[in-house]
């Protein structure tokens, strides 16, 4: 790890600083259980609060790097201004064991508020340069109506510290527990009340905070969430899929919603299952996908294989957490980029696209499934835990509906299919196009009956190992993806100053937090954000006219920065992190600048 | 297929050749397959037929059907995508007792359970056909093969008891050389709403030296013989789980089966989407706020 400077205002203008609120409960993590004892919820409570009071917001879950298991933090990060990281300072900290408290101590600085229940069973021992606030949280929660709620009432006291109108948090109490009744409601916002008055009542204390609210209009969502809003929009009909951290969230997400628009979604028996499943509503014509992690494509890799050679289109997102094995499944890794771009036997025509923001999980999902029907080809889609555990502030207009387009590529119809048909009148559905791209008839259309298999097939599907017919299947079915390459658009993000002679690449997540650590970075640096591994931009001219170049991404070996190696033939440093955490602008700002200055092969 | 005509099995026949030995069961399993479809008002068109590897993996090739040859073991989940997407389809995976139950045994318990409509037809040789001659799931504990010099040593699989156990809604048993009793089951079970199973002993002339037609034609009791109701639970459980006889029949069927898809109120294809953001699409957004 960098250096840490626990003094940068990293929200920037206007003197409104930016707040940074972690709420870890100690002991287990709770998950299920009656709403508003988990960590989580509560703290997508706060955070809901805030982005309905017009302010940004940008949230994490901390699941402790140091010690394993059992500890979780939600961690709000929140300013009237854009943010896009995580940053290494907390304002205030919830506590509700000593372990939360030593967990933060180095994120902890002077003045740092420790809001923690003095009548629990623990001493808390907060260090001297921060400043106390003793309240019993659990005998407040009791009062207004049940112990449960006492993370509630941690919140209305931080409400108090921050100077946040509590009504904002009634609103989103509403929205969390208004379908449990009336009742539950006002139980809730009666214990944030409590907790805000003993604050008000006992600590005569202006701790400085001024959390002022606009009229702006935001939405809070997460990775997951985004990914799979994108799927219904962009008209999948069809998921079916194993629970796996981080990726759940997508099925979840789906679950109950996908109906609305006549799709379902199923919980196969394993991930092999899963994604057969999706193959075969694809070949049925619905527009399919599937979503897991690590272990999850592994299982799916031999079907990947027969998905490419039968040229079906489907959709696998692959929200990356820490491997190889089960690794550490609650944890940031970029790992996959080289099982998503070579991952399974023989030589598997496919497309490889990674969203470096939360709202691009939500565009690049649409353009997956486009990519998918247009070239009846496997598309990767590969995201990470850092953004699926991110709830993260938009503008609604950055999910514009109108401008999403759907492209279902070659369907034939009974009608039109008669050019596709052999001398024979039998359909092929591998026809050698001089594109690649072979027309697709759905089940159902008649004189459309044809089969396809894994085996190397003719044109009419059907299994062959004549010399020839290998060549020309082989042949067209990589001119798919060549098409591909010259008629869609493969662009990187850019930032920064074209100029510079500093290049700093990366792909997937880290875009955020590198932005946000450019802001005030003593140097020029040109900064490169690539959404697409394969195809791909091509970045020699940008690496070439570069002085320098690093590429930054959160694993190990630098599997990105050996593809622009390779692309570019030309050597680039690297910025490696694979602690499990994801990089945090203020890392990066001197991570960055070390490099720069010529201390090569950096790791976090 | 324009469906003012009735199909006749044949359009259902392929014009490869099949490369199965002289003699092999999965002939006559396939006939059965074609005339059931045929005779149960189905065409090629909407007909969709999946299979996985091994000796019967290459059904699909032979019949002229939509169809999907996937990877070994997956079949069940192939055909339970193509009917989930498209309930007008009449979806029918074929296996082999190595496909079925030994690397895809995973997948059959589930889709046993899962009841979604379709009917899957394996083809129970007891051996290891493709691959030239290794114990399979369902060979006998004594059966000497290549890779079990002095017999498997395990007790083989019963389907008909696991499918029994995992709440299966129709479980039946046939011998492929019984053309009339293997295709009128098979019509049985595409009528029936659920998951069908039918294992149809479909002999291997080449390796199995064991269980051979003669075998199958001395030991097989025909449950038209008998005096056996399918709807009657307690007499199926008796009869799938008496290991020393061998049944040709429909041992149980549960009369109130409703498939999975109905159940999940899917009635449409899902192949029809509009070509662009569906109406209404900001209220997903505004759902965030």
């Amino acid at each position: 790890m960098g250096a840490r400077n626990h003094d940068v205002d990293l929200a920037g203008a206007g003197g409104d600083r930016g707040r940074d609120l972690a709420h870890p409960l100690g002991g287990r993590r709770q998950t299920g259980g009656e709403a508003g004892d988990g960590i989580d919820s509560t703290g997508k409570i706060f955070a809901q609060a805030l982005s309905r009071a017009g302010r940004h917001v940008f949230t994490s879950k901390d699941f402790a790097s140091r010690i394993r298991g059992g500890y979780t933090a939600y961690k709000i990060r929140t300013s009237v201004d854009e943010l896009n990281s995580v940053v290494d300072r907390l304002d205030i900290l919830v506590a509700l064991t000593q372990r939360t408290i030593d967990e933060n101590t180095d994120e902890l600085h002077e003045g740092s508020v420790v809001i923690f229940d003095g009548e629990r069973s623990w001493d808390a021992e907060v260090p001297e340069e921060q400043i106390e606030l003793d309240v019993p949280l659990k005998s407040l929660a009791e009062d207004a109506g049940g112990a449960i709620m006492q993370n509630v009432v941690a919140l209305g006291a931080a409400c108090e510290v921050a100077n946040f109108p509590i009504e904002h948090l009634d609103s989103a109490l509403e929205k969390r527990f208004g379908d449990k009744g009336q009742k539950l409601v006002d139980n809730n916002q009666e214990a944030a009340r409590k907790g805000r008055d003993y604050v008000r009542e006992n600590y005569d204390h202006d701790f400085g905070y001024d959390l002022e609210t606009t009229d702006n209009d935001y939405v809070l969502l997460n990775g997951d969430e985004a990914i799979g809003m994108g799927a219904l929009v962009g008209g999948c009909r069809f998921y079916a899929g194993y629970p796996i951290t981080p990726a759940t969230n997508v099925m979840e997400y789906l679950t109950g919603r996908i109906d609305r628009y006549g799709g379902t979604v199923i919980q196969a028996e394993d991930e092999l299952s899963a994604i057969n499943m999706a193959l075969g509503a694809a070949r049925s014509g619905a527009r399919a996908m599937t979503a897991t992690s690590g272990p999850g494509i592994d299982l799916m890799t031999e079907t990947f294989g027969l998905i490419a050679t039968t040229e079906t289109p489907l959709v696998i997102a692959d929200v990356m957490r820490s491997g190889p094995s089960t690794g550490m499944p609650t944890k940031q890794e970029q790992g996959d980029l080289n099982a998503t771009l070579y991952g399974g036997h023989g030589e598997i025509p496919r497309f490889v696209l990674a969203p470096t923001t939360i709202a691009e999980c939500f565009h690049k999902t649409i353009e997956a499934f486009n990519l998918a029907e247009k070239y009846q080809t496997p598309v990767y889609l590969v995201s990470d835990l850092a953004m699926a555990v991110t709830e993260q502030t938009f503008s609604p207009e950055e999910f514009d509906m109108s401008s999403v387009e759907i492209d279902r590529g070659n369907v034939v119809t009974e009608e039109n299919m008669e050019q596709y048909m052999d001398e024979q009148g039998r359909f092929m559905p591998h026809y050698d196009a001089a594109d690649g791209i072979s027309p697709r008839a759905f089940p159902g259309t008649g004189e459309g009956a044809h089969m396809t298999t894994g085996l190397e097939h003719d044109e009419l599907g059907r299994r062959t190992e004549d010399t020839d017919e290998r060549v020309q299947q082989v042949d067209k079915r990589n001119r798919k993806v060549e098409t591909a390459q010259r008629e869609e658009e493969w662009e990187y993000r850019e930032f920064g100053s074209e100029s510079a002679e500093n290049l700093v690449l990366t792909w997937g997540s880290n875009e955020g937090a590198i932005r946000e650590a450019m802001d005030e970075l003593e140097i020029d640096v040109r900064f490169i954000s690539v959404p697409y591994i394969f195809p791909r931009p091509d970045l020699t001219d940008a690496v070439e006219a570069a002085e320098q170049t690093v590429v930054v991404e959160c694993n190990a070996t630098g599997q990105f920065a050996d593809l622009i190696e390779r692309d570019t033939l030309t050597r680039v440093e690297r910025i490696n992190k694979y602690n499990g955490v994801r990089f945090n602008a203020d890392e990066l700002r001197e991570l960055i600048t070390e490099t720069f200055a010529g201390e090569s092969e950096v790791t976090a | 297929m324009s469906s003012e005509t009735q199909a006749h099995f044949t359009d259902f026949k392929s014009d490869k050749q099949p490369t199965w030995c002289p003699g092999c069961g999965d002939f006559g399993t396939m006939n059965g397959m074609m005339k059931a479809l045929a005779n149960t008002g189905n065409d090629p068109d909407n007909t969709f037929i999946c299979a996985g590897i091994g000796c019967s993996g290459k059904i699909g090739t032979y019949m002229h059907s939509y169809a999907l040859h996937g990877v070994h073991g997956r079949a069940l989940p192939v055909g339970t995508g193509v009917k989930l997407a498209n309930p007008e389809l009449e979806v029918m995976v074929a296996g082999g007792d190595g496909d079925g139950y030994s690397i895809g045994a995973g997948h059959f318990i589930h889709a046993v359970r899962r009841n979604v409509d379709m009917t899957y037809v394996v083809m129970d040789n007891r051996i290891y056909g493709l691959t030239k001659g290794q114990f399979s799931p369902t060979s006998r504990e004594d059966f000497e093969t290549s890779t079990s010099p002095e017999g498997t040593k395990q007790s083989p699989v019963h389907p008909l008891a696991l499918a029994m156990a995992a709440g299966g809604s129709f479980i039946a048993q046939t011998f492929s050389s019984d053309a009339k009793r293997h295709s009128a089951i098979i019509e049985e079970a595409i009528e029936h709403d659920g998951f069908s199973l039918v294992n149809t002993y479909s002999p291997c002339v080449t390796f199995n030296d064991v269980d051979t037609y003669d075998f199958f034609r001395d030991s097989l009791v025909d449950l038209e013989d008998e005096d056996h109701d399918p709807a009657d639970y307690d007499q199926a459980s008796e009869k799938i789980m008496d290991f020393d006889n061998i049944y040709q029949g429909v041992l149980y069927q549960n009369p109130d089966s409703v498939g999975y898809e109905k159940r999940l109120g899917i009635e449409e294809p899902m192949n029809d989407i509009p070509d662009g953001a569906p109406e209404g699409a900001m209220d997903l957004v505004r759902e965030f706020y």
